[in-house]
């Protein structure tokens, strides 16, 4: 842990406070400035290139790192530098085991890293090694939060702030650890489980203030963003994702059963920020009961929307809803990446680009809320026929109408009991983040391309308790489900390119100037060529990737980076649809590549 | 499969553990610690083979993204039905069999394998012994077929008190002191 190289004063502070912690005086050290992370560092992220600062790169989200000794000629001698195994595969509440689908934090040759429960890991990747400096274990409650984590156990990462590493965990707090020496500082109970409320996504930092989301839509909640200030601890506004009676757009919940007040709406996906306009985008989950939408006549909003806030007091700027009154658990948690490209007269769009569960991408004008362009990005829709080119709603979605049936044929409802629909109901594109490349104008999307069946039961007021399902029904796999890696051209809106996959894209791709690194369940970590999407490299794990990779580098070498451990939904809920992966077992570990 | 005076000494203590807790009065069904349950090896399966995975702690069950497991509070199956169903599974749901050989060198509901052809059950993760079944169904019957509501005092035997997963069940009636959100039933 302890070298003695390079760097004069800052690194001898460095061993001073590890000297310091490992003789048991760990306390209230003076952070070095350097690593200071500001508001100002936060903003410029894209100015540190070899560092990982933000959950999705930026705040824009474009997970685009610009570092290119690792390049489509040289890709093939691509080699694991070192590894590191990680806790937290142990299981709780209806789970038999936790994985991992975090983003690592890279900062100043440091690397923060969680796993499913939340044990938040600073390594020392100096030297062409990994060292553990410390776990900070929140002895997260295994079985009160698990019993209620719809989709596995899982924690997505940690943010940096000041001299702190801010993390979640799945029983719903907000933790503060001292980035030195791994001591907690502070913690804040923010999301309660105790109304099905859990936290599986990393904080997003906005100045002075940590934001939080919620999953818990299969469970009646009530979804929510908040802000907490990190100077203060204290809650700063915390914007509810259906509105409450008065607010515009509770009109949009026309049942006298107040299902608005567990209409779902969670928000578990870290969103992003937009400085010039002082906004936060965030996608909002899908409606509560998931599948009997006749429970909850009306639009619904702003479920299954990207949402925009303004980042200082919560208040609501304007909403796209993809899938009014969603019948098919289409939510719209993906993050939402903040790009300009050229328009028309020498114009510049102002994008949110989204890509959907429904299997739809979208690009909304991220000034005014209004749609750009949408088009289908995965192989097979079967919901409806299309959108429609001027509002982006489904063509057959009628707002005179309270219950939506959309292609009926293939809508489960009430009097369609068993309906297969494609996408299935785990899109599309699930929580796994896409990447923009902002040479090439091309946004990765990591896809699952997929049908599943849907089994409706009808939702009645006596079936929603704390702490169940609150559904109205079920996802069964009677079919194969695969994947692929898709590239649209944002200056045109088209799909410029597939990578099939065997398998469903369950991890997230990384962009860099001239490749696209992203990973397979049944193990594979690879690479493509950034134009032609043709496989570059690639390395067995040996596990199943269900995280994102990153790129960073220290000591002047640049590294890939990723989680390896399936866990999440997957292995659970819709297994049966890719059965080759019941082979894959549960697993912890940090894989680190350099040429 | 034991070697040594220690393992043999360990296993008299045990079994005399055992014997003195059968000849206890008034365990059959008690909740005291102190007079251990003869169904504990039952819910120790009822965990092990994750069971509760899909039917919950209480049984109940119910929708959600697994499918529909069914009641156990409210099965009106017998013990050998029972039995029967936790080795050999439904055939055509998602509830799996636990028996190895189940369809093959084992009969189940009278068929094999091809007879039952797609409607065969998935293969539990766990394989248990007849004697492991038995105790489960003992479990079941004692402990969750016919129950009410679930309540405070048997998720708590269930979890032990270290978890707060049995709160909602104390204080369901009682406004949540701890809360930070807005509560999202009286919004």
């Amino acid at each position: 842990m302890i070298r003695f190289t390079n760097q004069g004063p800052l690194m001898r502070a460095s061993v001073l406070a590890t000297v310091v912690a490992a003789a048991g005086f760990a306390s209230a050290l003076p952070a070095r400035a350097a690593d200071e992370v500001t508001h100002d560092r936060l903003l410029n992220a894209d100015k540190e290139p070899g560092n990982w600062l933000h959950h999705h790169k930026n705040f824009s989200a474009t997970r685009f790192s610009s570092l290119k000794d690792i390049n489509r000629d040289n890709v093939k001698n691509l080699k694991v530098a070192w590894t590191m195994h990680l806790g937290g595969v142990e299981g709780g509440g209806i789970w038999t085991h936790g994985g991992l689908e975090g983003t690592p934090i890279v900062e100043n040759g440091f690397m923060y890293v969680t796993d499913g429960w939340g044990s938040v890991y600073k390594i020392d990747a100096h030297g062409g090694q990994g060292t553990l400096v410390w776990k900070m274990d929140p002895k997260t409650d295994h079985d009160w939060a698990g019993a209620v984590a719809c989709c596995g156990v899982d924690n997505r990462g940690v943010a940096l702030w000041g001299n702190l590493v801010i993390s979640h965990t799945l029983d719903g707090r907000l933790i503060a650890t001292n980035k030195e020496n791994g001591q907690v500082a502070w913690q804040r109970q923010v999301a309660d489980p105790n109304k099905g409320e859990v936290i599986t996504g990393a904080p997003l930092i906005v100045k002075n203030m940590a934001i939080t989301g919620v999953a818990g839509a299969e469970y009646g909640i009530r979804g929510w963003v908040a802000a907490t200030d990190l100077a203060t601890q204290k809650e700063t506004w915390r914007t509810f994702t259906i509105p409450g009676k008065g607010e515009p757009g509770n009109d949009t919940w026309k049942d006298d059963k107040n299902s608005a007040a567990s209409g779902g709406g969670s928000t578990w996906v870290t969103g992003s920020y937009d400085p010039a306009t002082d906004t936060i985008v965030w996608g909002v989950g899908n409606p509560g009961p998931d599948w009997d939408n006749q429970y909850r006549p009306g639009d619904n909003l702003y479920t299954d929307s990207s949402l925009a806030l303004d980042a200082t007091t919560g208040k609501i700027k304007w909403h796209y809803q993809h899938t009014p009154n969603d019948p098919y658990d289409y939510d719209s948690v993906a993050e939402n990446v903040l790009v300009d490209v050229p328009g028309p007269n020498g114009t510049t769009l102002k994008l949110a680009l989204e890509a959907d569960r429904n299997g739809f991408a979208y690009a909304i004008d991220r000034t005014t809320g209004k749609f750009v362009w949408g088009l289908p990005f995965v192989k097979k829709v079967t919901w409806t026929k299309g959108l429609d080119q001027e509002s982006g709603k489904p063509i057959e979605y009628d707002p005179s109408k309270q219950v939506q049936r959309y292609n009926a044929a293939v809508t489960p409802h009430r009097d369609n009991k068993v309906a297969d629909i494609c996408p299935g109901n785990m899109g599309g594109k699930n929580w796994p983040p896409t990447a923009y490349n902002p040479d090439l104008k091309l946004w990765y999307i990591p896809v699952i391309e997929s049908c599943n069946r849907i089994t409706v039961e009808e939702s009645t007021p006596e079936k929603l308790k704390a702490r169940e399902f609150w559904t109205g029904g079920g996802p069964s796999q009677p079919f194969k489900i695969t994947g692929s890696v898709t590239a649209i051209d944002v200056t045109t809106g088209k799909v410029a390119g597939k990578l099939e996959t065997p398998f469903p894209n369950l991890g997230g791709i990384l962009a860099t100037p001239d490749l696209v690194f992203s990973g397979q369940p049944s193990g594979e970590v690879m690479a493509l060529d950034a134009k032609t999407l043709e496989k570059r490299w690639e390395f067995n794990t040996g596990g199943g990737v269900n995280a994102p990779p990153i790129s960073f580098s220290v000591d002047g070498k640049q590294y890939i980076a990723i989680l390896v451990g399936l866990g999440g939904a997957w292995d659970k809920w819709f297994i049966d649809a890719t059965p080759e992966l019941k082979r894959i077992q549960p697993g912890s570990m940090l894989y680190v590549f350099a040429l | 499969m034991t070697s040594g005076k220690m393992s043999s000494i360990a296993e008299v203590i045990a079994a005399a553990a055992v014997a003195a807790a059968l000849w206890a009065p008034g365990t059959a069904l008690g909740q005291s610690a102190a007079s251990p349950d003869p169904t504990d090896a039952g819910k120790a399966v009822f965990k092990r083979a994750n069971c509760f995975g899909c039917h919950k702690w209480h049984g109940n069950g119910g929708g959600g993204y697994g499918g529909d497991a069914l009641s156990l509070r409210k099965t009106e199956l017998a013990r050998e039905q029972i039995t029967e169903t936790v080795a050999c599974g439904r055939p055509g749901t998602g509830m799996p069999f636990f028996t190895r050989g189940a369809y093959d060198t084992v009969n189940c509901h009278g068929m094999n394998r091809q007879d039952v052809g797609s409607q065969m059950p998935p293969e539990a993760g766990t394989f248990l012994r007849p004697n492991d079944i038995e105790a489960v169904a003992d479990y079941v019957i004692a402990h969750i077929k016919g129950k009410g509501e679930p309540n405070y005092a048997e998720c708590v035997s269930f979890f032990g008190d270290t978890s707060r997963v049995c709160d909602i069940y104390k204080t369901q009636a009682e406004p949540n002191a701890n809360s930070a959100a807005g509560t999202g039933k009286a919004q």
